[in-house]
């Protein structure tokens, strides 16, 4: 595990010691529609550009106070911090902001290889897959032309194998902690995920399933309640370390950094385009994706049930435009169905006094109704 | 003659046919009854009024009016939003109409027609991409969507054809199943009738859009609001529609011709970037007792225009069916209006993002002094780029005057008093000063 966390934490410095190892180029990219497996078979390392928690002397200039990632990742890299990349990229998938901070970046940065990609918002359109098609052929001859290396079918095809066996490799985590008493907590697993948008996900595989290993031999935890998270995408594990420190466990996510990065795999199929378009069509969709059918609540449900979550914490960036839509149509099913959840903002930090009263309050609202027990006819001991 | 008064001013003649043409509309949507629907009613031109009983009803609008007329109104119905998961800084168009539903009723206490189908056409803008969430999430009521494509650079014909399949496919299925499920017929000869109209009336808005880069400005951005709904969200009979706007087009060349100002005083003119605060328009009048006159801005003024080698101002030119061209079927229909540049830079913001340097191109154009830009808090698509537009003006000696809200369709956090202070500040600071003092 150290190896994951040691990642995450410092996201920098694995992409610089890849970059001198390898050779290779690194492309930065803002979203999780980002279809990794075509940089990944022209030999580039995909990392997500993640924000920090620092002072931010830099991005006032060239974006207005609002959502805080795209600010601060317009610090970071105004002060240098993604030196290392030679590209960016963004594929529509959040918002106007992270849209926002890919235009200042590039206009500051022009020697940076970038390209915007569209990625269809009615996503279940019959013609969606068409387009997005056209889209990740476009995508694929400026990597080669930028790369200098054409993208053949067999290096499809390892890409594509090397991001299913960590799709499998991350989602297995996640069956891990369907246990009424996993063996690993929401923070340990969260640092995996971020990790997995950073590293080589060929060097990664062996480590995790060495890791997953080690996991199924773990005495498991005590009982503690059962949380899913619910909203912005994450940068970090400070809100599931807080919940641990209550004596919670976040035990799974709908979070675009979280189940929904792993919950699918790229059916392959002859036409390797067409089988990348489909996987990402076909994931769970975050709220800018889900404008029409609404298919994100029903999933959060079944997540819930799925889970055996005793409580849902609905937590939304603030200024977040597509979550502070979505949030109407996730209360309605939860309030419909009778699930407990807590909403809260959030923005670069998290006010730890404040928000730790507020989940321990929620948490003793959840503890007379828990029905869920570890081996139910025995005393619960939460 | 007004203290400080440099030009010869009038009010336009066209206003008495404006009113007219707007009573009309007025009664044509109160006096049907129709199937009321959430959405977007135009791409490029108002597909609507081709089916004999449906009406759309644009959030934008209708939420911005509630908050210009009814400050807490406006409060109450974005709090019925919020405790149902709404975030409060989200834009207030939405926040503020959508609220009337849940409460059940509108600002003047009447029932709030629920709307019986969606079509929230996706757009560059999150909020507007999601504004269907609320009615759809509301009750199961028929919708369907379209999609907002855009990629930046040059424009690529090879890759533009899959996403303007994809669009054409979108809106093709809308209209052929909402004829099924609502049990209209689409009037396809009227929407091609349309389409050369609006053809026509987009020429005449280009040639009132033109004639504001002189000197002094025939019209004032107030003016410009007034009318620009006419033909666009207020629509009317085609043949009557062209007919005004040749009137108000001939009028202002007028005006032109004989340095007729909108405001008789001018003597700083200054620009905006996106819409007004629509709840408190008033500072457009503050300004003018300056002598300081808004000349619009790429949201008002139409499609982006350019300086020739030979010094001519033309309309951008941008890839695009001819006007001539034959419509026969829908498809060709659909065709024409979804167009040949899936970017979309005829639009103001999709243009910002093509050209860096728009909003620099455009303040010459139209020989601006200065330049005042909202900062919203709830506004994502709003303040996209603006500080560094705000750079790049600066640069060429405009001064830029910044000031925040929550949103143009909310005025929760504008601070009214001190905006009026800000505009005395950025106006002494120029030397300018009121005109009755």
């Amino acid at each position: 595990m150290a190896s994951f966390r040691e990642c995450a934490a410092g996201r920098h410095r694995y992409a610089e010691e890849w970059k001198a190892r390898t050779g290779g180029k690194v492309l930065g990219y803002f979203d999780t529609y980002f279809p990794e497996e075509l940089a990944y078979a022209a030999g580039v390392l995909p990392v997500r550009i993640l924000a920090e928690h620092e002072p931010d002397i830099l991005s006032d200039k060239w974006i207005y106070a609002s959502c805080y990632p795209a600010k601060d990742m317009i610090n970071q890299f105004l002060k240098g911090r993604y030196d290392y990349l030679d590209g960016l990229i963004t594929s529509e998938g959040y918002c106007q902001w992270m849209f926002h901070a890919y235009e200042v970046i590039t206009n500051n940065k022009p020697e940076l290889f970038s390209h915007y990609m569209f990625f269809p918002d009615y996503t279940e359109a019959s013609s969606a897959k068409i387009a997005l098609h056209s889209e990740l052929e476009v995508l694929k001859g400026r990597i080669e032309q930028w790369t200098g290396k054409g993208i053949t079918d067999e290096a499809l095809d390892n890409a594509i194998e090397v991001y299913n066996t960590n799709r499998r490799l991350l989602r297995k985590i996640y069956e891990l902690r369907r246990a009424d008493r996993p063996a690993i907590l929401g923070a340990e697993a969260m640092q995996v995920m971020l990790a997995s948008q950073i590293m080589d996900k060929a060097e990664m595989n062996p480590l995790l399933a060495q890791y997953i290993e080690e996991l199924e031999d773990r005495a498991p935890y005590e009982d503690r309640i059962r949380l899913m998270l619910v909203g912005s995408e994450t940068h970090d594990t400070r809100l599931e370390e807080l919940v641990e420190s209550l004596g919670g466990n976040v035990v799974v996510d709908e979070l675009d950094n979280g189940t929904s990065y792993c919950w699918n795999e790229v059916i392959p199929q002859k036409d390797r385009l067409l089988a990348i378009a489909l996987r990402y069509l076909g994931r769970p969709h975050n709220p800018i994706k889900d404008c029409n059918w609404l298919r994100r609540p029903q999933h959060i449900f079944e997540l819930f049930e799925d889970f055996t979550v005793d409580g849902v914490l609905v937590v939304k960036q603030i200024y977040c435009a597509p979550h502070g839509t979505d949030n109407y149509a996730v209360w309605k099913i939860l309030r419909e169905r009778n699930v407990p959840f807590h909403f809260f903002e959030r923005d670069g930090s998290i006010p730890v006094d404040e928000t730790g009263l507020r989940l321990e309050a929620f948490m003793n609202m959840l503890r007379p109704g828990l029905t869920r027990l570890a081996g139910w006819h025995t005393p619960l001991s939460i | 003659m007004k203290k400080g008064q440099l030009w010869e001013t009038r009010p336009l003649d066209s206003w008495d046919k404006a009113k007219e043409l707007r009573a009309k509309w007025q009664k044509s949507i109160e006096s049907k009854e129709k199937v009321v629907g959430q959405g977007n009613t135009s791409f490029v031109v108002d597909w609507q009024v081709c089916f004999p009983a449906i009406t759309v009803i644009e959030d934008n609008p209708a939420g911005s009016m509630i908050a210009a007329k009814n400050d807490p109104f406006a409060r109450k119905s974005r709090l019925a939003c919020e405790i149902r998961g709404w975030g409060r800084e989200i834009c207030g168009y939405h926040g503020t109409l959508w609220g009337t539903q849940f409460l059940g009723y509108q600002e003047d206490g009447s029932p709030f027609p629920k709307r019986k189908f969606t079509v929230p056409f996706p757009c560059i803008c999150d909020s507007h991409t999601k504004r269907g969430e609320q009615c759809r999430a509301f009750e199961p009521i028929p919708r369907w969507a379209n999609d907002y494509t855009c990629y930046i650079g040059e424009y690529d014909e090879e890759r533009e054809k899959a996403m303007l399949e994809h669009r054409n496919y979108c809106s093709l299925k809308m209209i052929n199943e909402m004829e099924r499920v609502f049990d209209q017929k689409f009037d396809d000869d009227k929407m091609i009738e349309m389409i050369r109209a609006e053809s026509t009336i987009a020429q005449y808005r280009q040639d009132v859009s033109y004639y504001m880069t002189f000197k002094p400005a025939p019209l004032t951005v107030k003016d410009i609001y007034s009318f620009y709904t006419l033909g666009g969200l207020t629509k009317l009979d085609p043949e009557e529609t062209v007919n005004f706007w040749k009137m108000f087009r001939d009028e202002v060349k007028w005006r032109v011709d004989n340095q007729i100002a909108g405001l008789g005083t001018e003597r700083y003119r200054w620009m905006e970037a996106h819409p007004p605060s629509w709840h408190y328009l008033k500072y457009y009048r503050y300004m003018e007792q300056y002598g300081a006159v808004c000349i619009g801005s790429q949201y008002s003024n139409g499609t982006p225009m350019e300086r020739k080698p030979d010094g001519s101002l033309v309309e951008r030119a941008y890839p695009g069916f001819s006007k001539d061209i034959a419509l026969e079927t829908r498809e060709d229909e659909i065709r024409y209006m979804t167009g040949l540049d899936a970017r979309a830079p005829h639009h103001f913001k999709q243009d910002e993002y093509l050209r860096p340097n728009a909003l620099n191109e455009f303040a010459e154009l139209y020989q601006v002094d200065g330049a005042m830009f909202g900062l919203w808090r709830g506004g994502v698509g709003c303040n996209m780029l603006r500080k560094e537009q705000a750079m790049k003006l600066r640069l060429i000696g405009k001064s830029v005057l910044f000031f925040e809200g929550s949103q143009p369709g909310d005025r929760t956090d504008l601070d009214e008093k001190r905006f009026l202070d800000q505009l005395d500040g950025w106006m002494e600071g120029q030397g300018l000063r009121k005109l009755e003092d």
